[in-house]
């Protein structure tokens, strides 16, 4: 099975792919801040059952170049990004995946390009957050980018909103994977996170999309996830108990769960 | 029908002491109360020798003939000045079949006290007792210490009404009061029921309590986010202390 990394330019900048396997294309995004190596632990097994998984950087992420435009702060600006990756690599209705933002943009994908697209699984997104966190602090911190004790709050924060049948250990690996961030870019992702809103355009997508929310996740409530679902056609809603905001990280053998979610969505 | 409570002397009741006192059918009568279910039933299931006063809160009115679970906390508990006779607070929450929180109410009570004291303080959250056993504790963790080599200030914490302040210097607690010389920098502060879920939870839900609103924080914002690490570290103690004293 062929598992290689590239660079490839886009927009005016190198952008870091990760890509293994052969069949119908997967692509997976991250959460805020972090990058790629959310997904070290699905990618080949995901290949292995027969598909092409491309796993990108996003701008500014990770071992990809900053966004020509600064950080960014528009989750329509990636989804935007997504589909000129996916022109740029030559990727025929892909499934998309993603988490935390990676799941918001997966839905924003969703909405403007369902025909482009096999499907979407969004883990731990909904389509409007309510400001919350709130915009206005957001900022305030954006303001002041070393401000104080922030990969201290990277830390404690992750593992506060893990699920809490996630051994100590792993969780222990994840929150200190989640403090290689940029603050600068990830409170740009989290003020896109907190401003982007779906809500009027769930009715219009057009491909299967399967909603997963973890009942531990402190981020999200189940019951807006679920509001999101019952107003995309089709679409489908799954809770996981004892599972926080990072499921691809967080659950062992996320790879043939996630492969089980794909084979399920509906086809043509 | 609700189980009763015996409360026994002012020594038997032990903070973080939680009971569950079983259903509830609520009754037309009940909704009519003026001072709410959760407060008329925890007056009536606890048995004291005066109540001093106490309040309540409604989340959702309770549908009549709707089975509620009544579970009973037992919050603060202080030993009053004349030393024969202490006060206690009880917590009650009415939780509807999905166990979400329907009524709560808290309620205060005289009890007579079986000796003279002196009590153990490890989960008399913001009295000066309570900070000083805590101070002695962090001045054992090197962590503490590291964490604040370059820090001058006070750190309150407050738990309902309570507050104690440490006042530490370069890693030290210099002491603990209720009033610092030039006040706290920063004080923590939650209700007497969001520190007996810190002291007794599995883990330390310091993070989780401050991500979902659980705590007020005074005084200067910037110091409190420097601190975070510190404060869990607080926590970490401070449930050490508390699991001295379990019930």
């Amino acid at each position: 099975m062929s598992h290689t990394a590239r660079y490839l330019e886009l927009d005016g900048a190198e952008v870091f792919v990760e890509l293994a396997g052969e069949g119908t294309p997967v692509l997976c995004l991250h959460t805020a801040g972090q990058s790629g190596v959310q997904w070290r632990g699905v990618t080949a097994g995901l290949a292995a059952r027969g598909h092409h998984v491309v796993v990108p950087d996003l701008p500014g992420h990770g071992r990809s170049e900053p966004a020509p435009g600064g950080p960014v702060t528009d989750l329509g600006e990636y989804a935007a990004w997504c589909l000129r990756l996916l022109d740029r690599l030559e990727l025929a209705r892909p499934y998309v995946v993603g988490c935390s933002i990676g799941g918001k943009i997966a839905l924003d994908l969703a909405c403007r390009a369902s025909d482009r697209l096999a499907g979407v699984v969004a883990l731990a997104a909904d389509a409007w957050t309510g400001d919350r966190p709130p915009e206005r602090g957001l900022r305030r911190e954006l303001a002041d980018v070393a401000a104080p004790s922030r990969t201290d709050r990277t830390y404690l924060g992750t593992l506060a909103v893990l699920g809490r049948s996630v051994p100590a250990a792993r969780a222990e690996l994840i929150a200190t994977m989640h403090r290689r961030e940029d603050p600068a870019v990830s409170t740009s992702d989290l003020i896109g996170w907190t401003t982007h809103d779906l809500r009027e355009r769930l009715p219009d997508v057009r491909c299967p999309v399967h909603l997963v929310v973890g009942a531990d996740d402190l981020w999200l409530d189940v019951p807006a996830v679920r509001w999101a679902a019952e107003r995309i056609p089709g679409a489908r809603c799954t809770v996981l108990n004892g599972i926080g905001h990072y499921p691809m990280e967080e659950i062992d053998g996320f790879d043939e769960r996630l492969a089980g979610w794909l084979a399920e969505l509906p086809t043509g | 029908m609700v189980t009763t409570v015996r409360t026994g002397w002012f020594e038997d009741c032990a903070v973080g002491e939680r009971r569950d006192l079983g259903g509830y059918p609520v009754t037309e009568n009940d909704l009519a109360s003026p001072f709410g279910l959760a407060a008329d039933l925890l007056r009536a299931v606890v048995a004291v020798d005066g109540w001093l006063g106490g309040s309540w809160t409604q989340v959702r009115p309770p549908r009549p003939g709707e089975p509620l679970r009544a579970e009973l906390t037992t919050i603060r508990r202080r030993r009053s000045a004349g030393g024969d006779t202490g006060v206690v607070t009880w917590h009650l929450a009415l939780r509807d079949a999905g166990g979400a929180v329907c009524q709560e109410g808290t309620a205060s009570g005289r009890l007579a006290a079986r000796g003279a004291g002196p009590d153990p303080v490890g989960r008399d959250v913001g009295t000066v007792a309570w900070g000083r056993a805590l101070a002695e504790r962090l001045g054992r963790r090197p962590a503490f210490a590291e964490a604040l080599a370059s820090w001058d200030g006070a750190v309150g914490l407050r738990a309902g009404e309570d507050e104690v302040q440490l006042r530490i210097y370069r890693g030290r607690v210099l002491e603990a009061v209720a009033r610092t010389p030039r006040g706290a920098t920063f004080t923590l502060g939650a209700d007497e029921l969001t520190w007996v879920r810190l002291l007794t939870a599995e883990d330390n839900e310091f993070m989780r309590t401050a991500m979902t609103g659980g705590f007020t924080v005074r005084g200067a914002g910037y110091e409190y986010l420097r601190l975070t690490s510190v404060l869990h570290l607080v926590i970490d103690v401070a449930r050490e202390l508390a699991l001295e004293e379990a019930p």
